[in-house]
């Protein structure tokens, strides 16, 4: 039996088995609670509602052609609605965006209130009682966030408080990608 | 104490049916199909429990949505895509495509190259022995 042992093959070895510890290492690390929305580079899915504020005015995925814009489903009954809310008001300042509510299994009464007590931001709002638009847009909690192209397709959905961090690492880049035609 | 143990119990399996009571089917098999589906989904919200032992907002209309297209016709299948649509494969609690498949495929990969490395090894050795 030779005494020697090929030192490369020793290595290589090893670096295959650090590399495996690597990937076992960084899958755990990776796992998130987030779910990745179905709906990235589809369009918007179909649907006819009536906005909060005029009962008589109905909306569709219409509403997203033309413009950018920043889907937010919020609640009155969601905590972290509260905390997100000023924030609206410093993306609705933004001719670039339209800033679009999806009230989310609320009553309309409260509903109402949230957004007299906490500010409107919002150009037209969504009045998604039953929550079945919710459902089709793969909403699990408030909030959610949903960026729209101009030609109806969603590019991003953040799920939790859109803090102007979060605006600037996650919506700012996709919101230039769209601009320059991507 | 006993009696107690019973009360207790009892309140519990009182709760669990409470769930599906709600729904009414028009037959047994109906009842059966949508107790199943809602034992195969999983919560989105809640993530560790399915649909069927979950009260969260989400559930509920889940729920709710199974109930109607089982009475509406629906077949199975196209329950488990109507889901799998908007929540995607999570929401099954047995994905179709495995991404987790390194885990299942990964350790029978080992042994292979285990035992090739083992046998080149012996090869090796049975002949280097044979020269002594």
């Amino acid at each position: 039996m030779s005494d020697k042992v090929n030192p490369l093959k020793g290595i290589s070895v090893v670096l295959v088995f650090a590399g495996f510890m690597w990937f076992l290492w960084w899958s755990l690390s990776n796992t998130s609670s987030e779910l990745p929305s179905q709906l990235i580079d589809r369009p918007v899915p179909q649907f006819s509602v009536s906005e909060l504020l005029d009962e008589n005015k109905q909306h569709t995925p219409d509403l997203f052609k033309e413009k950018i814009s920043l889907l937010n489903v919020f609640a009155s009954w969601c905590p972290a609605c509260y905390d997100e809310h000023p924030y609206w008001d410093i993306y609705a300042q933004r001719d670039d965006l339209q800033i679009v509510g999806l009230n989310y299994k609320d009553k309309k009464d409260k509903a109402l209130y949230f957004l007299e007590t906490q500010g409107n931001p919002y150009e037209h709002i969504l009045f998604d009682s039953s929550g079945r638009l919710g459902i089709e847009f793969g909403v699990y909690g408030a909030p959610e966030t949903f960026l729209i192209g101009p030609n109806g397709k969603v590019r991003y959905r953040h799920v939790g408080v859109v803090t102007p961090a979060v605006f600037e690492e996650k919506f700012e880049p996709l919101i230039s990608q769209i601009k320059q035609g991507f | 104490m006993k009696f107690f143990t019973f009360i207790f119990v009892s309140f519990f399996s009182l709760i669990a049916t409470a769930n599906v009571a709600i729904f009414k089917f028009e037959n047994e098999l109906q009842e059966k199909r949508f107790k199943v589906l809602v034992a195969e989904l999983r919560c989105p919200t809640c993530q560790n429990q399915n649909l069927a032992d979950s009260n969260s907002m989400v559930a509920e209309d889940l729920k709710q949505i199974v109930y109607e297209q089982i009475i509406a016709g629906k077949t199975d299948e196209q329950i488990l895509s109507f889901m799998k649509q908007r929540y995607g494969e999570f929401i099954l609690y047995e994905p179709e495509i495995q991404s987790n498949i390194i885990l299942w495929v990964g350790p029978f990969i080992f042994l292979v190259l285990a035992l090739t490395g083992f046998l080149i090894w012996y090869k090796n050795n049975k002949v280097e022995s044979s020269d002594d």
